[in-house]
């Protein structure tokens, strides 16, 4: 469980968080929906840490995994570089046996033949397939994405719809931020509605009628 | 005559050596301080103390620098500098504080989210800097650091006040003992430019070489 407590954070006198408090349950898919500079990304920067919070506490004993909204993939590696370079050195362990992994890894999620590619190389959909694997490599039990549909066409976004789903059943607690509604309606078991940092309103999407609907009247 | 005329040109070619010590030693202090500087002026360490020595290096001569070092060091320390050494202090100092200023601008040119994705994948800062910034920084200031290496080859004909034997130097003798100025001066600046396209041409094949991925993370 990560329970966030009162948490505020402020830029420069304009407050994006404002005494945030949220409970989530292990192994669930939690959306976080908002307008822009509704305080989304900067939730999840709390929570990886990225951010400190000005006042409150986050509270966690988990491995965390972070993807980023524009993937932030290292450029001068290759791909199975990207992957193995840090579990191998935070293991110091030879590269060998995370090779295994990466490559295993990269199979399933079909793109085992870009392994020597560069980044630079890959299209939106391939890097966020490498964004996610790099992400994975460290078996986090809880993984933060940044807007992971942004750039995305519609079919691979089912793609990453199904991803995400796929790493949740192995138990993985996954909270997206997204300002694409259909996309969060479609993966959370929860979704969290962020406006001027505070939380407004929270549905179960499965158990509501026109959750996209709902959740857009909060847009105006 | 021309047995006198080829031995004067090969008395003059001889301070290639000296010339090439100052450059390889200078670059070296160079590279080394400026990484440091400018990493340390990233992180906030001693901020305003790094910008402080930047700007007065950056803001007095070059030979003042080298005599301070010739004749000051000594004279305090009570110690003995040869030319190459104090050369190599001098223009190295000297050169750090431009290569800090271009590290600098290629560390802030890194997007932000490559430090972030680092620190999320829990690499150390020391590992960081070493195996995920500076390669990039690296590639894309390296012909910054061309520029400098050139500029910092005929910085070093300041040694010749000092007493170096170097190109300059060594053309000044001749042209002194021969009271004829255009040859030997003519011949030291032919070597200077042939290693200056030396230096160009090698910087343009490395570039060439690095980096097959393209820019956008």
């Amino acid at each position: 469980m990560l329970r966030i407590r009162n948490v505020s954070k402020s830029f420069s006198g304009t407050k994006v968080l404002d005494d945030i408090s949220l409970d989530i349950e292990k192994s669930s898919i939690v959306g976080l929906a908002g307008p822009s500079g509704s305080g989304k990304s900067t939730m999840l920067r709390c929570l990886q840490k990225i951010e400190s919070p000005d006042s409150g506490a986050i509270d966690y004993d988990c491995n965390v995994g972070f993807m980023f909204q524009d993937f932030q993939l290292f450029p001068h590696m290759t791909v199975l570089q990207n992957l193995v370079y840090a579990p191998a050195l935070k293991a110091r362990d030879s590269k060998g046996k995370y090779t295994t992994k990466a490559m295993a890894m990269l199979k399933d999620l079909g793109i085992e033949s870009k392994a020597s590619e560069y980044p630079c190389t890959l299209s939106g959909g391939q890097k966020q397939r490498v964004a996610l694997a790099r992400s994975l490599m460290t078996d986090p039990d809880t993984l933060l994405c940044d807007e992971p549909t942004s750039g995305l066409d519609v079919a691979t976004i089912t793609d990453v719809i199904t991803l995400l789903r796929g790493v949740n059943q192995l138990g993985v607690t996954i909270i997206v931020a997204s300002h694409d509604l259909d996309f969060l309606t479609a993966i959370s078991d929860r979704i969290i509605l962020l406006r001027d940092g505070k939380i407004v309103t929270e549905i179960s999407p499965q158990q509501h009628d026109d959750p996209v609907g709902y959740l857009s009247t909060y847009y105006n | 005559m021309s047995n006198q005329l080829i031995a004067d040109f090969l008395y003059i070619c001889a301070g290639v050596a000296m010339t090439l010590k100052l450059l390889l030693g200078s670059i070296l202090v160079g590279l080394s301080l400026g990484v440091l500087f400018a990493i340390a002026r990233y992180r906030n360490i001693c901020r305003g103390v790094i910008k402080g020595i930047v700007s007065v290096i950056r803001g007095t001569p070059s030979i003042l620098q080298l005599s301070i070092v010739y004749f000051v060091i000594p004279q305090v320390y009570s110690c003995k500098l040869d030319v190459i050494t104090t050369g190599i202090i001098a223009f190295g100092i000297n050169s750090s504080a431009y290569v800090s200023e271009i590290l600098r601008a290629g560390i802030e040119s890194l997007p932000k989210g490559q430090f972030e994705a680092a620190y999320s994948l829990g690499i150390p800062p020391f590992y960081m800097w070493k195996d995920i910034i500076l390669p990039q920084v690296a590639a894309n200031v390296f012909p910054a650091i061309v520029n400098e290496t050139v500029t910092l080859l005929k910085e070093t004909a300041l040694v010749a006040t000092i007493g170096g034997a170097d190109i300059m130097r060594r053309s000044q003798i001749i042209a002194a003992s021969r009271y004829e100025y255009l040859t030997p001066l003519c011949v030291a600046g032919l070597v200077y430019y042939l290693l200056v396209l030396v230096l160009e041409f090698a910087g343009r094949e490395i570039e060439k070489r690095q980096r097959p991925y393209a820019k956008n993370p």
